[in-house]
């Protein structure tokens, strides 16, 4: 229907005009603009623009792409969704290379006995997998069969629905290796996994290791600074001066994971000298007279000796809070030393949540807010009907019953495998293998396995160890079910075929999962594809699916909120300083402190890792263009203090190498007066073991490889960062 | 006839790339070939220490020490005073590299020609806005017409007094909030 655009023929009669309808909002002068754009790169066809959602980090901004003749030209932000606001950012923009990257998977892989791989097209691949699951169901089991994923909006349904249909509970998040402590800690005081902060009318913010500069969501990014712009008080408590550093008026340098002793003695201050928000407390907590007899010791000369924070700049950042508030709370973090770093991470999210009740800020204008959710209504179509509950709890839930249930700790799956006891590993946009726990013992845990099967783009380090690969088509090229979105205002997004397939022979999620389940025997169950299935649940929420294809994201009925207390959906209705729960799992029911569990000795390190705007994970290490911004920057760089530096006679750019008791590797240092001495600082992207990803290869070195295998009681997470290490400088 | 500029905001950017590779896109360029080149500069000891970053790239000057040595007249100045080369005229010398102080020149390997950042000038106009502004998520990057006192780049560079990388050196068009 439409004809190749060039110079010359781009204005010319109906090809233009038809052109023009299917590129949606493009005006003709934009649309014109673009046909040049793309022409003066060699690039011809039709142009078009279609929205997605990006899957560079699990913000999954609304994004809209510009193709050329099917394959992509630019990205922008979509203007509707509210985390993009508009705007992607460099990991964003990176990941989309991903599509034409010359290391992707071309086809369903097995692993020959040599250890080599060899291609085989998807029916033998589904067959002989769905035979093998077989066998392992009818000798041991269902519930000896789990899957672990990255939750993504198709992905995280179908990882369900295949095990629980197979009969398996075993269905685990990334969790452990992310922000679990923190969604299953705020889950047990205020009922919910997570809360935000309200930018707009806050007078005092306080962040615990979190960076939204690093870590970046848009909007997040955008709120922090306008919220300096209009004179909020932002204080960052990081042994590291971040890159959000240019918003923040404060940093207070920690020693690693002592955080929590930095936070009772917060609490100390605001109950000893009477500011804390007695009305708040009266009416909206339970146990606060247990949480204030445990907390008269947690004085700030006694968090000073910990945390190396003065004990003056503890008292002073306590009244300041209680001054701005209830405009004034501890931002909800994520990963780091609030999400599963280390040994008192739970609690450490815990005690940073008590901050918020403590001044009352919860639901208050400028506060910590709680705000809803919007989700898909009941599907009447039996299609879509739920296989039945499996009987069996998930591998874990026994040991580890503070893990927040919709995550779940995938590191009991690789206990289970480890025991003997786990005989079927699925792994789903997930390098699990490298990112998730100490992959030396991954390694011995899939090796112990009867079938790995991994269902990526790329040959990570996960894939390189399965027993089949199979090849999924990246985002920008699937259809997926829609993602909803809470908040003050609630939305809907969806990812579209945005651009032309670029491999014939990879499948998107749905006709993955459904092979899989067909072979496997419990095909009834997957009768449909992910369009049939979002169709039915947009329909629910009154969307159109051909409005979604579309815009790509869709503001739903205004929830009205309201500032105000919010009702706590814990056991008793209210926050909880004290809670049941947590003492059946074995430790303190009221919150309180909790010491990391490795602390380095003389002429040891701290370790932290973290973040970098252009990487998510270990998925984005690879990538032509993000790689090649690593490389130009020295972003593999292990950062050391400049007292440090001297007293070990090392320079940036120099090579150092790094050793714990589990490896030793070497990389270049950067020398900074960034970083608080005695501590040394990883970005946990780089140090590639997978040949096949040739520039991440080898590049860098990884935090993983450094940590010990544990996990953190009551919420099974990995503990990223409970290692000392020792630096020495390596004579050229 | 508008004069077209841009204001940088160092006090907004926490460098996340995103204009180096929305521009790359836009631009056709290779992964290691770019238009935006970043500086970090750290100042004070530890704990009293501030990291600015800040982004550079062709500077759009008035006086455009690149167009001056040029010696095919490939690199000109429109009405407009955006710096642009024709490709047809660029012989590859490099001059333009040696003359630039910002640096801002780079030999585009696909084509020989020495580029640099157009403000992604296309049919005799510049990007609305350029990727690079498009796309920064902090709106640290503001671009717009110098000589309209209403448009958003005069009212932001009024605001925070924002000046030129080098003082008035070159005249250049890109103005910096530090």
């Amino acid at each position: 229907m439409f004809e190749d655009v060039s110079r010359r023929t781009f204005l010319k009669g109906t090809a233009a005009t038809a052109a023009l309808a299917a590129a949606g909002s493009l005006s003709l002068g934009a649309w014109r603009d673009q046909a040049q754009a793309a022409e003066a790169g060699g690039m011809s066809g039709e142009v078009r623009q279609a929205p997605s959602l990006c899957n560079g980090c699990s913000s999954k901004c609304g994004l809209v792409a510009t193709t050329v003749g099917g394959k992509l030209y630019t990205l922008k932000g979509n203007e509707t969704h509210p985390y993009s606001k508009g705007r992607i950012c460099g990991r964003g923009h990176g990941l989309a290379q991903m599509a034409y990257s010359d290391e992707r998977v071309t086809q369903p892989l097995r692993r020959k006995d040599n250890g080599e791989f060899e291609p085989i097209d998807w029916d033998t691949a589904f067959k002989e997998i769905g035979e093998k699951v077989k066998g392992i169901v009818a000798k041991s089991g269902p519930e000896s069969l789990a899957i672990i994923q990255d939750p993504r909006p198709s992905g995280k349904y179908y990882s369900k629905r295949f095990m629980n249909a197979l009969g398996s509970p075993n269905v685990y998040a990334h969790s452990s290796s992310c922000n679990l402590s923190k969604e299953s800690a705020y889950m047990q005081t205020m009922g919910a996994s997570n809360y935000s902060t309200d930018f707009g009318n806050a007078k005092m913010v306080m962040f615990i290791g979190r960076s939204y500069g690093d870590g970046i969501r848009p909007s997040s990014v955008q709120s922090l600074a306008s919220a300096k712009e209009a004179g909020t008080r932002i204080v960052s408590v990081d042994p590291r001066l971040n890159n959000s550093g240019i918003f923040s008026s404060d940093w207070v340098p920690i020693n690693p994971g002592t955080d929590l002793a930095f936070i009772m003695a917060l609490c100390n201050v605001l109950i000893e000298e009477d500011l804390y928000d007695h009305e708040f407390v009266e009416q909206n907590t339970v146990g606060f007279d247990e949480f204030a007899a445990q907390a008269q010791e947690y004085t700030p000369e006694w968090a000073a000796k910990i945390t190396d924070v003065p004990a003056e700049r503890i008292q002073e950042l306590a009244r300041a809070l209680a001054k701005a508030a209830p405009a004034a709370s501890i931002e909800s973090g994520w990963r780091a030393v609030i999400g599963c770093s280390y040994q008192n991470s739970f609690e450490t999210a815990r005690a940073a949540s008590a901050v918020n009740a403590l001044l009352g800020s919860y639901g208050a204008k400028g506060g910590a807010l709680l705000t809803s959710s919007p989700s898909a209504g009941k599907l009447t179509d039996a299609r879509f009907a739920d296989p039945a509950k499996p009987e069996a709890k998930r591998v874990g839930n026994k040991e580890y019953p503070l893990a927040l249930d919709s995550a779940g700790t995938n590191l009991a799956a690789l206990k289970a495998a480890l025991d003997g006891s786990m005989k079927g590993l699925f792994f789903y946009n997930s390098n699990a293998a490298k990112g998730y726990a100490q992959p030396k013992t991954w390694t011995e845990a899939l090796q112990k396995t009867d079938l790995v099967v991994t269902i990526d783009v790329q040959m990570s380090e996960t894939a390189l160890q399965s027993d089949y690969v199979l090849p999924e088509v990246t985002y920008l090229e699937r259809l997926e079910l829609p993602e909803f979105i809470g908040g003050k205002k609630h939305f809907v997004g969806m990812r579209t075929a945005a651009i032309d397939k670029v491999l014939p022979d990879a499948k998107t999620c749905d006709e993955i999962f459904n092979g899989l389940a067909e072979a496997c025997g419990v095909g009834e169950y997957f009768q449909f594809t992910a369009e049939d299935l979002a169709t039915a649940q947009l329909a629910t929420v009154g969307v159109d699916i051909d409005v979604m294809k579309k815009d790509g994201v869709v503001e739903l009925p205004d929830p009205n909120f309201k500032y105000g207390v919010p009702k706590f959906k814990t056991p008793s209705g209210k926050f909880e300083f004290s809670t049941e729960a947590v003492g059946a799992a074995g430790l303190n029911p009221v919150i309180g402190y909790i010491p990391r569990k490795v602390t380095p000795k003389d002429g040891e390190f701290y370790i932290v890792g973290g973040k970098q705007g252009i990487h998510s994970h270990t998925m984005t290490q690879n990538i032509e263009c993000l790689n090649a911004i690593s490389r130009e920057y020295h972003m593999e760089r292990l950062w050391i203090s400049a007292q440090d530096a001297e007293k070990l006679g090392v320079q940036t750019g120099d090579t150092v190498e790094v050793a714990s008791s589990e490896h030793t590797g070497q990389v270049e240092a950067r020398v900074t007066q960034r970083l608080k001495p005695g501590v040394v600082f990883l970005p946990t992207h780089y140090g590639g073991d997978s040949p096949v990803q040739t520039r991440a290869y080898q590049y860098g070195i990884a935090l993983t490889d450094f940590i010990p295998f544990d996990m953190e009681p009551g919420t099974g997470s990995m503990m990223s960062q409970e290692v000392a290490v020792t630096v020495k400088k390596v004579e050229a | 006839m508008a004069r077209y500029g841009m204001l940088i905001n160092t006090k907004k950017c926490v460098g996340c790339f995103a204009c180096r590779l929305a521009c790359q896109a836009k631009n056709h360029l290779e992964p290691t070939e770019a238009f935006i080149k970043f500086h970090e500069l750290e100042t004070g000891e530890f704990p009293n220490v501030y990291n600015e970053i800040v982004p550079t790239q062709c500077q759009h000057c008035e006086d455009a020490p690149c167009a001056a040595v040029c010696p095919t007249h490939a690199t000109y100045i429109t009405d407009s005073g955006v710096v642009l080369v024709d490709p047809e005229k660029c012989i590859g010398c490099k001059y333009c590299m040696a003359a630039c102080p910002y640096g801002a020149r780079i030999v585009q390997e696909s084509t020989g020609v020495v580029e640099k950042c157009r403000f992604c000038y296309e049919n005799g106009e510049p990007g609305n806005p350029p990727a690079c502004v498009g796309t920064c998520i902090s709106g640290a990057r503001v671009f717009g017409d110098l000589d309209d006192p209403e448009s958003d780049v005069s009212q932001a560079i009024a605001k925070y007094h924002a000046q030129p990388l080098a003082s008035n050196l070159t005249e250049s068009k890109i103005y910096y909030v530090r």
